[in-house]
């Protein structure tokens, strides 16, 4: 089981999908582009408190975390 | 006489009562409506809370628990950053020899709990640092500090 994980204003929202499943994969692979596109940055963990960027979407990644768009304050 | 201060003084008594009940009733108000206001809240900050703990490092948390920061290295210098408790202005960059040098702030465009900015913070700088100052502020830190730093230097 993978998941997605969306920042938004109730903290966040988590889209789980079987790895194995093809239609599912598809569906997180469209859910990874829509966001991308509209700015959000997606992250994988690579280690304990380590993260690394990733512009393609890993059907193999286990958790995927996407971030909005930053903006200086 | 006496029979007319021993009237004040339970006059006096009455009224101190009375005020006292009042003060306790207002206080327990203000504490309904405390609990409720952070109850209502609560909710989204306690899932940015919990995401954010899932992707510190236990040092990271550690830190953040005891000291209320952590710190993370940029992607591309390898520099040191904290990242303090806070919405904007709350990252400072650290030199080798742990001295605090420039404030920088950014966060994400959309309103988030304050978990969820923190964590977003230590993203950005994790996986891409050289795009995430592009987009930052920098200041210098408050006048008072930049006099100690250039006094102790």
């Amino acid at each position: 089981m993978a998941v997605q994980i969306v920042m938004d204003p109730t903290g966040d929202t988590r889209h789980e999908f079987t790895t194995g499943d093809a239609t599912a994969v598809a569906k997180a692979e469209r859910r990874f582009k829509q966001l991308t596109g509209a700015g959000f940055t997606a992250a994988v963990r690579t280690a304990e408190g380590h993260s690394k960027r990733i512009r393609d979407f890993d059907p193999a990644a286990e958790e995927t975390i996407f971030f909005p768009r930053l903006q200086g304050g | 006489m006496s029979s007319d201060c021993l009237l004040t003084a339970a006059t006096f008594s009455v009224l101190l009562c009375a005020l006292l009940t009042a003060a306790f009733d207002l206080v327990e108000l203000r504490t309904r409506r405390d609990s409720r206001i952070a109850s209502q809240r609560s909710k989204p900050e306690q899932k940015a809370d919990a995401l954010l703990n899932e992707w510190l490092s236990p040092e990271q948390r550690a830190t953040l628990e005891s000291y209320g920061h952590f710190e993370v290295r940029g992607s591309h210098t390898g520099k040191c950053y904290r990242i303090r408790r806070g919405r904007s202005m709350n990252i400072d960059e650290v030199s080798k020899e742990g001295d605090l040098g420039p404030v920088w702030c950014f966060g994400p465009i959309a309103q988030l709990p304050l978990g969820d900015v923190m964590l977003a913070q230590k993203l950005a700088l994790e996986t891409d640092e050289q795009a995430t100052l592009a987009v930052a502020n920098r200041s210098r830190r408050a006048l008072l500090s930049t006099h100690l730093d250039f006094r102790r230097s």
